[in-house]
């Protein structure tokens, strides 16, 4: 396959560009362009992002390497990060990603057959306090997980039904202004 | 002046030096990795860590506040910090290892922090011997390691390059190599790669670390992460002796250091001269190591019945010379002199054909147009241009040369190290019915087409001067011997371990790498004695020099004793007479 990018997202790198006094910064920005169409910033499109932003492929690909959000193979629709850090893991985050592994029957790192969904292992994602979660597709973050509730996102998800932000109860005010 | 204080001593400075070079400038020392002095400081290692403070002034007064004992009160910065990226300031404080507990304690802690997943295989690392990471660990390091769990593993002999060769593994992300590849050769091929405890440097995807300077990074790499693909395992490092000399692959002339054992050069490593080369030299001149040790012509030979050469004895070679010489007229004589030869070789030469009646030696420059860099690679192909030119030999170009030798009556050329034949420049039907002698250094097909060939010493041979592209003269000291040469006996020469405690009947130590020749001064007296003349120089090169600078004008007052203190000398090169090419 070849990629490129179109008259559109070139405009948009211009923009980009126009921002910042030089170009490195437009790095990871474009990075973003770029899987977003793609779906990943494998090898190749981290040659397009270089050419496309005339920057040593070398600097390019150290950055695409440097930020696990940037997927340098081709994923799954759905990349479903589930968290086993410290608190996760005292709160069941191993069961939840056993019974994922179980339930589509891939192991962790892997793609179902169909492309619908990875399975990945991450640390920390800062959301100790709704332990254990797992995020989707470095988007929405799915909390307090059963068994029940990861049956219930799946269905949703192969129904094309993304699950919402699950908003707590946030304070209005910030400790220090208050 | 500005002063500073380093555990307790007082020292002036001027400028606005870093802390850490300060300290190394006096001689002293701090343990430290990433920072490199002709590189951006990223203060990434952290393992210069010193205690810094400055003395408390008295707002008002602006006297220095003093504690009770009188002395001046200091208020330290509250955490330490990396003396590679601080600025000297007046009136600092500065405690070193040398005089902290502290200091030492971080300085200790974090090579265990560098060491937790490092693989510890210094018995087969080829860095061991030369190691930063392995010397300061034994100096500032721990004794052993509170970190016993599985350690993380990396690729191993990754090819990232034809030159040069990765071992993730022991890499301490210093990013050294990456700002080499940023910073002075601009290629920009190299990264880090991912991060935290699973980085190390690599090419992008699919790309190959070519850079025409890549082996600087091994140079530069404080541990054994990047090797040199070509000396990989071939010596431990303090089985060999370091003698300095000459780049003699382009005119330039880098600044070297040839490593040998058991008389081959095993690799070669560029030395720093700020005037020429700074650290740094071309991947390509350190292949030069084969053309020292390999392919050498050994022994003189002579062509019998025009048709193939064989060996002979010197004294033979030399009586062959005479004939040849004595068979026809003087002005039947062309002599070439060889910008690939000193200048010392090409002055001798020069004074033989005074002498002799045989006119003044021609040349033809050794350029590739196009090839240079503007940087450490030049056109010129040749260590010695600039020096046969103020030597007043006589420019040729190519098609002249050969024309000279066509038609203007030569029966006898005598070509000083230099393969012209090879080079396009003359071809082999020349010398159907015109007399060919060589004295060169290395077997090709000039050589091969000569009557006769004698052997003269290399730049790893001999002590001799070469005056680079921007009139810069250096010279070169004997690292290899030859047959007729020991450096128990030659002084200029360095004794490795090997060589001193080495004897004839230890299998690392053989003749067979010592080759059958003489320095070009030494052959020459022999020949000018058997023809009576008294051309001998006891003393070889360092008297041809002082020779030259007495009756050479643009050599004026050069000497060995000066170009040794400082790095070479400039010589004015007078711009019309000579011209520069780069
Ligand atoms: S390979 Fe060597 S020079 Fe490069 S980052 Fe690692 S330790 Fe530093
Ligand atoms: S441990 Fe899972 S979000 Fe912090
Ligand atoms: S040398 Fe100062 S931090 Fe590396």
């Amino acid at each position: 396959m070849e990629y490129r990018f179109d008259k559109e997202e070139l405009d948009q790198i211009e923009k980009i560009k126009a921002r910042y006094p030089e170009v490195r910064p437009a790095t990871l920005p474009v990075l973003w362009i770029a899987q977003n169409k793609f779906g990943h910033v494998g090898p190749k499109v981290q040659k397009l992002v270089a050419k496309t932003l005339d920057l040593p492929e070398a600097h390019i690909h150290g950055v695409a390497e440097f930020y696990t959000q940037y997927y340098k193979e081709e994923k799954g629709k759905f990349v479903l990060d589930v968290c086993t850090c410290l608190s996760c893991q005292v709160c069941g985050g191993y069961d939840i990603l056993h019974y994922l592994e179980e339930k589509l029957g891939i192991e962790t790192g892997e793609t179902t057959e169909d492309g619908m969904f990875t399975i990945q292992q991450v640390e920390c994602l800062g959301a100790c306090g709704y332990a254990p979660m797992m995020q989707i597709t470095n988007g929405v973050y799915v909390n307090h997980l059963t068994r029940e509730k990861v049956d219930e996102v799946i269905e949703g998800l192969k129904n094309g039904k993304l699950p919402q932000f699950e908003s707590k109860e946030m304070r209005k005010v910030n400790p220090q202004d208050r | 002046m500005p002063e500073v204080y380093i555990d307790g001593e007082r020292y002036e400075f001027e400028g606005k030096p870093k802390l850490l070079q300060f300290i190394l400038d006096q001689g002293l020392e701090v343990p430290y990795f990433c920072y490199h002095p002709s590189m951006s400081i990223p203060a990434n290692c952290r393992q210069c860590m010193v205690k810094v403070g400055q003395p408390v002034r008295d707002r008002e007064t602006g006297e220095f506040e003093l504690d009770e004992n009188g002395d001046r009160v200091i208020r330290w910065f509250p955490k330490l910090q990396t003396s590679c990226s601080i600025d000297v300031t007046d009136g600092m404080v500065v405690k070193t290892q040398e005089s902290d507990e502290l200091v030492r304690r971080a300085q200790k802690d974090n090579l265990e922090f560098i060491l937790i997943n490092h693989p510890l295989d210094c018995p087969i690392c080829d860095q061991a011997g030369e190691c930063p990471l392995q010397i300061q660990t034994y100096k500032y390091g721990p004794e052993g390691s509170r970190f016993e769990v599985k350690k993380v593993h990396k690729p191993k002999r990754v090819q990232l390059g034809p030159r040069v060769v990765l071992d993730a593994e022991r890499c301490i992300n210093c990013t050294r190599c990456t700002r080499f590849v940023d910073e002075v050769s601009k290629t920009h091929q190299l990264t880090i790669t991912k991060r935290g405890d699973s980085n190390y440097p690599i090419t992008a995807p699919g790309e190959t670390f070519d850079d025409p300077y890549s082996l600087n990074t091994v140079d530069l790499c404080p541990v054994g992460a990047l090797t040199s693909a070509d000396f990989r395992f071939r010596a431990r490092v303090w089985e060999m002796n370091q003698t300095p000399s000459i780049d003699i692959t382009n005119g330039k002339g880098c600044n070297i250091d040839l490593w040998t054992r058991d008389n081959l050069v095993l690799r070669i490593t560029p030395r720093h001269n700020p005037h020429v080369n700074d650290w740094w030299m071309p991947d390509k001149g350190r292949e030069a190591n084969r053309l020292f040790n390999e392919n050498r012509i050994s022994r003189p030979s002579v062509k019998i019945d025009g048709e193939s050469q064989v060996k002979s004895s010197w004294n033979n070679a030399i009586e062959t010379f005479v004939e040849h010489i004595e068979s026809v007229k003087p002005e039947e004589i062309l002599l070439i002199g060889s910008p690939h030869a000193s200048v010392e070789e090409n002055y001798l030469l020069t004074k033989l054909g005074n002498l002799m009646g045989w006119g003044t030696p021609h040349f033809t420059p050794h350029l590739n147009e196009g090839s240079g860099d503007g940087f450490l690679i030049t056109d010129d192909q040749a260590p010695n241009t600039q020096g046969i030119r103020l030597l007043g030999l006589s420019e040729n170009d190519n098609d002249q040369l050969a024309k000279r030798i066509s038609d203007s009556g030569i029966s006898c050329v005598i070509i000083l190290n230099d393969a012209l034949i090879d080079r396009n420049v003359l071809t082999e039907d020349l010398f159907d019915d015109t007399c060919l002698i060589y004295f060169g250094t290395n077997e090709n097909k000039t050589s091969q087409s000569a009557d006769l060939v004698f052997p003269i010493t290399c730049v790893a041979e001999h002590a001799a001067s070469y005056v680079n592209v921007d009139g810069r003269i250096q010279r070169s000291f004997p690292a290899k011997e030859t047959k007729y040469s020991n450096r128990r006996l030659n002084l200029e020469m360095s004794e490795g371990r090997l060589d001193r405690y080495g004897t004839k009947f230890d299998n690392w130590v053989t003749e067979d790498n010592k080759v059958d020749c003489l320095p070009a001064w030494d052959l020459f007296a022999l020949i000018g004695m058997r023809m009576g003349l008294d051309i001998e120089y006891e003393m070889g090169g360092r008297e041809v020099m002082d020779e030259i600078g007495r009756k050479v004008p643009s050599f004026e007052g050069v000497s060995y004793e000066q170009m040794d203190d400082e790095s070479g000398i400039a010589l004015n090169i007078d711009s019309k007479k000579v011209k520069s090419k780069n």
